[in-house]
């Protein structure tokens, strides 16, 4: 039995794979390739999908056919933009790295950092 | 009343010169992590003050250096003298009533800051996982996006975030040193700290003491991690590490205008800063500790005496009304008879 997250994002992947949107049938099939699953939990989950709004459907005939609400690219992006822009009273939640920096700041910084690797014998 | 005066006029004075010691210390830049300690001992002091003083409203005539027998005596006399006259129950409701008030506020406040933090964790953890993220040699899971970026997600589930377009971007040793950077973060529980200081901020909200040492422990909490980073390769190292990451254009949305704090951060690497003396140090840690010692040190004195007598309210019951007025003759009781 695997992990539910797991599973989760395995019906993710296999409904991002497909060009045109899914029956349950296809993504079991897909995922029959690597895990022996059930069609009853890979439909549950993809309802469970679907109430989160990571999946939309449509009735086509007596099944339903699934589509991702978003694309795998705009999930990473929203993800990445959270990160780098997160509020300072957000810090508690997630640490980056570093703010964006204007481009002359950024050309400052890196002359001085230049020159200070020259003087240290760092190349 | 002396020793809640004195504990709310320290608060007072806390509140008042809190905020320009905090922005102005320039020692903390070699010594950020004894500097949030220091600024996390100023905020306690400041609670605890309001707190104690409030408590000390409440309870009669808690005075510097009483004695413990003083106390025993006057003890039942006192608190129906204070509750007896309309004024003095006001001063003593309105005392509990603060110390209630404020420890609620903060532990609310507290309570709230964490769990938001945990549940806006949760959601993006279920996002990365949704995205199938896969892992990188070094445990960190990456995303597949060309902006670099590098991130931590705290928790009993840390984890390192590397996105793809950081891997392009750094050398391995650079690489090294940011994932030093963060595991600092995880590690040392940041997230904690800065919820704690973001919290007590958001619990008093006017106040500039909070909002500057909040700034100044999310500020001090990346000084320490570079720190780690500088450590675990070079400083030069750790500075174009993060040159590089930050160096990239921003596709879309432009960065907080003037809130380079980055940038100070990679100039500090650049020029290097020796690690604060042994005086230095010592004396920072004592005045920090001094801050936090003293209410606690005015208030502990005559309240451990106050419970003693508590302890023992089944003797006083027989002390007559003249002995009370002998052991204690300025509780108000005796002044107006």
């Amino acid at each position: 039995m695997p992990r539910f997250g797991e599973l989760e994002a395995a019906i993710m992947r296999a409904v991002w794979a497909s060009p045109t949107p899914v029956r349950v049938r296809d993504v079991l099939e897909a995922l029959r390739k690597e895990r022996d699953v059930a069609f009853t939990t890979v439909q549950t989950v993809m309802e469970i999908l679907f109430r989160k709004d990571w999946l939309d459907r449509a009735k086509q005939g007596r099944a339903y056919v699934y589509w991702a609400t978003a694309s795998q690219e705009d999930y990473a992006t929203a993800l990445v933009e959270e990160a780098l822009e997160s509020a300072p009273d957000q810090a508690a939640v997630l640490s980056r790295l570093v703010e964006r920096m204007p481009d002359d700041e950024r050309a400052g910084l890196r002359a001085a950092l230049d020159e200070a690797k020259n003087r240290e014998g760092l190349t | 009343m002396i020793v809640a005066s004195a504990l709310l006029a320290y608060a007072a004075l806390l509140a008042a010169l809190g905020p320009s010691v905090v922005r102005r210390a320039r020692w903390v830049e070699q010594a950020p992590r004894l500097g949030i300690a220091a600024w996390q001992a100023l905020s306690a002091a400041f609670v605890v003050s309001l707190v104690l003083g409030g408590l000390a409203l409440s309870v009669p005539d808690l005075r510097l250096g009483t004695g413990l027998a003083e106390l025993l005596r006057a003890c039942l006399a006192a608190v129906r003298a204070q509750y007896a006259t309309p004024g003095g129950a006001v001063i003593g409701a309105s005392g509990a009533a603060l110390a209630a008030l404020v420890l609620l506020r903060c532990g609310w406040r507290m309570a709230a800051t964490l769990l938001r933090a945990v549940a806006e964790r949760r959601r993006h953890r279920q996002v990365l996982r949704l995205l199938g993220s896969r892992l990188h040699a070094s445990g960190a899971v990456l995303i597949d996006h060309a902006v670099p970026a590098a991130y931590c997600l705290p928790g009993i589930r840390r984890q390192v975030v590397l996105t793809t377009g950081a891997l392009d971007a750094l050398s391995e040793r650079q690489l090294q040193a940011v994932l030093a950077h963060e595991r600092a973060h995880l590690r040392g529980r940041h997230d904690l700290v800065a919820a704690a200081a973001l919290a007590l901020s958001s619990a008093f909200p006017g106040l500039a003491l909070f909002r500057a040492v909040s700034e100044e422990t999310v500020r001090l909490l990346e000084l320490v991690a570079d720190d780690a980073a500088a450590r675990s390769t070079h400083r030069l190292v750790a500075a174009e590490a993060m040159l590089n990451v930050a160096g990239q254009p921003e596709p879309a949305g432009a960065f907080a205008a003037g809130g380079t704090g980055t940038g100070r951060r990679i100039q500090r690497l650049i020029a290097g800063v020796p690690p604060l003396g042994r005086v230095p140090t010592a004396l920072a840690g004592g005045a920090a500790a001094a801050l936090l010692a003293l209410p606690l040190g005015v208030f502990a004195g005559p309240a451990a005496a106050l419970v003693d007598t508590a302890c023992c309210v089944d003797g006083t019951m027989a002390i007559s009304h003249a002995e009370v007025c002998e052991a204690m003759p300025t509780t108000r009781e005796c002044l107006t008879r």
